[in-house]
């Protein structure tokens, strides 16, 4: 390049059809909409936290200690602890001295109340596989008779709140003797949960490519074997979102439980939690602690499998 | 042994929908049968019918001497290659071609020898181990064969197997779909919309349109001698003229007449003709029955409306008594637009059809 | 042999079904087994039980009433009270999650780094148990040591501490607070989704046809959108008439009656008052209306636009 061409070619603008200052600005929208967004979702949480790890004494303080100025464990222990002690009304006072405050009388059955839970809901995940995966794979692809109708009919039951299912089950129940079993809940959770593991599967069964299964049957594969070997492997997203709501959905479920469950036999998690936070007597720093324990199993899991919700619903809600 | 035969076969959908109506055909042991027509003719449910992948609704399918309605699809002795492929996503190509020897529980050494053998056939033993995503189109094309291969079936079943790949590979794979049915002696049932595929590839074809046969005969006999007007019109490339017209008989003669037009007719439409009262006839002409124009053969007269060079072939747009027809000449043929021409026509290769009902006239008409 | 006679001896299997018709029927038999047990029995029993006047009080009797249970209910001016309250709840909280879930679900469609973490951080609220949920907000309403009226305090906004949950006033709406932030994250995935699908062709015809970020957003965003708004309508105001878990956790109805929903009088009914045949014709009801919200908001939007 001769001296000239060069001097001219410094003195050309260069255009672009966004300024940088555009780009900028989207970067600070863009900052500010996502640390309002997190703020708003997890400020809540931080709060429950930051408030089990403070003690009796701390947590009364006015304004509150955002984050704790001496942080401890104690309400954690208390939780644990609370099992191996009996709790009467004169123990409860001493059995808690760091935080100052009264623990319930129903601690010990925390824990195993946690248990109930984990067995109630894996229960319910197994038993909707075994019941919704099969009808879902022929509602998908094998043509008969009141297919149109199963599916909307399914999705039907769903309408009717739960608070009008109670009494029936409950008096269906009674009469079985199950009153304070876990099996009374596993039984109901059934029919709030199936609905929804089906109507997804049957979305993403009916995404997947009818010819594999004409393929399958053409290579010797029955409807059963057509199923197991080719479909499944392919559902995994599906399964997987079906497995996280529906533990999710039991883990969770609170009205249910209030009604069928009376001893901490067959009690779960939520109304053990629930039962504290009506016993006025109780230390906040305590009920706090009980919260963040109920909540680390579900937040961990759907952090876990986070990818594969979108990936499940995606199938049926597109297309519903 | 591996006969085929429907008989009176209807295959209806809700709704009053019939895909399939009153089928009779026969195929034989060992025959290369392709059922040819327009999307929406009932072919492929024809073949999914004889896979069990589509119930009979009415009449029989027999299997050599079984009915075999209530058969399902993993209890027949057929293999079947899609026009999708549908290889299992998740299987290697390994997998995918032993799929159906595992599910028949043959022995895994004899598993492998066969999967091995039809790989290196196939030209695919190198992609054993990758997964159906990884490979082409036409790679793909060939593990679907292969799967179908390796079971060594009664019946091979072939749906537009070659409508997704390019033009070149599909000729090529023409004839290695041939070669494949010489070496395996086995009955092949073939479905396509593309007509040349079917003259090359068939020993018998079925045309079919709107859930009805047209006509079953030889490549030969439905190119030359179609039995009707949508026959003639669909086998051929470029399809065939038709020209309307009608029929005078003076001297005892048959005439087709069209404005100035006038072609003495071969013998072989009298006796059909005699037999008519109706004069409305339509001509049907095909692109290549054209020679140069002499006094001893019917000719026909008209201008250049387009010349179309098409590499290998020469083809001119006519303009014949107000008609379009399409004729091909020498390649080295100059000809001018607009000017007028005169070309002789082969007249035993023409063709009559009935105006009203679009049956052929010709008394050797096979069905 | 004729043909019409073979031909009418139509060969299946033994009960006149084809092999997919069985294995359809095997393969659907475990679901409408479960189904009709758990879900089409007690709902039939239970429109049953509103049939009579059933009180657990008096476990002896059991008269007939046909439908004067739901005339009891109807006629009451406390259920119409409890219905205010709860079309009260449910059009704030509906409203505020719609507004919500669609600005989360704008900025998640965004791409920039980090979006992926976003998109974790969305699901906490909606995995954790509504339990924990109302314990939360409930100690964050509290009206001697809670974070919102620290909060307030330390910024100046108030004086002293405030009640919350016990004001009359107060209380739906710091309810409908809590629901709306757990509900949130699942009605803005549907809504990312709804976005998903809109083909990016239309944004990029637009633009050259000249309309700016705000138009394009009326004209092309919006109606794309209308199905996954009709069904985060649908879904959401479903769940806001019927919830339950916070109005027992965090007011039990009170102060007085301010937050006495239609679901929480079901229970009072059922289970405090032990009427089981007035409670099951109060679900019924509920149960309807719920059926015919979701269908005029389905008609309702389908006609807009």
């Amino acid at each position: 390049m001769t001296l000239a061409t060069a001097a001219r070619a410094s003195r050309i603008r260069h255009y672009r059809t966004h300024s940088p200052w555009r780009r900028v600005g989207r970067g600070v929208a863009l900052l500010l909409a996502s640390l309002l967004f997190v703020v708003y979702l997890l400020a809540p949480i931080a709060w429950l936290v930051s408030s089990s790890f403070q003690s009796e004494h701390e947590i009364i303080a006015k304004p509150p200690h955002w984050i704790p100025q001496a942080p401890t464990l104690q309400n954690f222990a208390a939780i644990f602890a609370a099992k191996d002690k009996t709790v009467t009304y004169e123990t409860r006072k001493s059995a808690d001295p760091s935080s100052g405050g009264f623990i319930p009388s129903t601690a010990s059955n925390l824990l195993p109340a946690m248990l109930n839970s984990f067995i109630v809901a894996s229960a319910v995940v197994v038993l909707n596989l075994l019941v919704g995966v099969p009808a879902a794979y022929a509602m998908a692809k094998i043509h008969f008779r009141g297919r149109q109708a199963s599916i909307y009919g399914i999705l039907a039951t769903r309408v009717i709140p739960d608070i009008a299912l109670v009494v029936p089950f409950f008096l269906f129940i009674r009469n079985l003797g199950l009153l304070d079993s876990i099996w009374s809940l596993i039984i109901t959770y059934l029919a709030i949960t199936v609905p929804f593991s089906v109507f997804v599967l049957v979305g993403y069964f009916e995404s997947l490519p009818d010819e594999l299964d004409k393929a399958a049957r053409v290579d010797g594969c029955s409807r059963l074997q057509t199923l197991l070997r080719v479909y499944l492997p392919l559902a995994r997203p599906s399964l997987v979102a079906v497995i996280l709501f529906t533990f999710l959905a039991s883990w969770n479920e609170f009205l249910l439980a209030l009604m069928f469950t009376q001893t901490p036999a067959s009690q779960t998690l939520p109304i053990i939690v629930a039962s504290f936070t009506s016993d006025f007597t109780v230390s906040f720093s305590f009920i706090n602690a009980a919260g963040v324990l109920a909540i680390i199993p579900p937040v961990l899991l759907a952090l876990f499998f986070e990818r594969y919700i979108v990936a499940g619903l995606t199938a049926g809600a597109v297309k519903g | 042994m591996a006969r085929i035969a429907f008989k009176s076969v209807t295959k209806r959908y809700a709704g009053d929908v019939i895909a399939v109506k009153d089928l009779d055909l026969e195929i034989r042991d060992k025959e290369f049968v392709v059922l040819l027509g327009p999307s929406g003719c009932g072919k492929s449910t024809t073949l999914n019918m004889i896979a069990g992948l589509e119930d009979v609704s009415e009449g029989e399918l027999w299997f050599d001497r079984q009915i075999v309605n209530a058969l399902p699809p993993h209890k027949r002795d057929v293999a079947m290659v899609f026009q999708s492929y549908a290889l299992y996503p998740h299987k290697t190509v390994y997998e995918n071609i032993a799929f159906g020897l595992r599910m028949r529980r043959v022995d895994r050494a004899e598993i492998d020898r066969r999967v091995r053998d039809a790989a290196a056939k196939l030209e695919i033993a190198q992609l054993l181990q990758r997964r159906p995503s990884q490979l082409s189109g036409g790679q793909r094309q060939r593990v679907a064969l292969g799967r179908a291969m390796v079971r060594q079936p009664a019946v091979f079943l072939m749906d537009e197997p070659l409508s997704n790949l390019d033009a070149a590979l599909r000729i090529s794979m023409r004839a290695e779909i041939k070669h494949l049915h010489t070496a395996m002696q086995t009955t092949f049932v073939y479905v396509t919309h593309d007509q040349a595929e079917a003259l090359t590839l068939a020993d018998r074809i079925v045309v079919m349109k709107d859930g009805v046969v047209q006509q079953v005969g030889t490549p030969d006999d439905v190119y030359e001698r179609p039995r009707n007007m949508f026959v003639a019109a669909f086998l051929g490339n470029p399809a065939i003229n038709f020209l309307e017209g009608t029929i005078e008989s003076r001297t005892g003669v048959p005439l087709f007449r069209r404005g100035a037009l006038a072609i003495a007719l071969p013998s072989k439409f009298a006796t059909r003709l005699s037999q008519r009262a109706d004069t409305e006839v339509v001509l049907g002409l095909r692109p290549e029955d054209v020679c140069a124009a002499n006094g001893a053969v019917p000719s026909l007269a008209g201008t250049v409306d387009s010349v179309l060079p098409v590499g290998s072939d020469r083809f001119l747009g006519l303009k014949v008594e107000g008609s379009d027809v399409f004729v091909r000449v020498e390649k080295e043929a100059r000809h001018q637009e607009g000017a007028a021409i005169r070309l002789g026509l082969v007249a035993e290769r023409l063709h009559l059809f009935d105006k009203a009902t679009g049956l052929s006239l010709a008394e050797d008409g096979t069905l | 042999m004729t043909s019409s006679a073979r031909i009418a001896a139509q060969p299946r299997l033994r009960g006149g079904l084809t092999y997919d018709e069985r294995a359809a029927f095997l393969f659907v038999a475990p679901l409408a087994v479960v189904l009709l047990a758990v879900a089409v029995f007690p709902i039939l029993y239970s429109f049953y039980v509103s049939l009579f006047s059933l009180k657990l009080t008096r476990p002896g009797r059991m008269p007939f009433v046909g439908l004067g249970n739901y005339v009891a209910v109807l006629s009451d001016p406390q259920f119409w009270h409890a219905v205010e309250r709860t079309v009260y709840f449910s059009v704030m909280a509906v409203a505020a999650i719609c507004v919500l879930a669609l600005l989360v679900a704008l900025l998640l469609d965004e791409d920039f780094p980090g979006r992926r973490v976003l998109g974790a951080i969305l699901l906490v609220p909606w995995a954790i148990p509504y339990v924990a949920n109302a314990l939360m907000w409930k100690w964050i309403y509290d009206s001697n040591y809670g974070a919102l009226n620290g909060l307030l305090y330390q910024l100046d906004f108030i004086n002293s501490y405030m009640v919350w949950l016990g004001d009359a006033d107060k209380t739906l709406p710091l309810i409908a607070n809590a629901f709306v932030w757990k509900e949130v994250p699942l009605a803005a995935i549907l809504l990312l989704v709804g976005l998903k699908t809109i083909p990016s062709d239309l944004h990029a015809a637009a633009k050259v046809d000249g309309a700016n970020a705000l138009r394009r957003f009326v004209h092309i965003t919006l109606p794309a959108l209308k199905p996954a708004f009709t069904l985060v309508a649908v879904y959401e105001t479903m769940m806001a008439i019927r919830h339950f878990d916070l109005f027992f956790i965090l007011t039990e109805g009170g102060p007085g009656d301010a937050s006495g929903v239609v679901a929480w009088r079901i229970y009072v009914e059922t289970f405090r008052n032990l009427s089981f045949g007035t409670g099951a014709a109060m679900a019924y009801l509920l149960a309807l209306a719920t059926l015919a919200l979701a269908y005029v908001i389905i008609r309702g939007l389908a006609r807009r636009i």
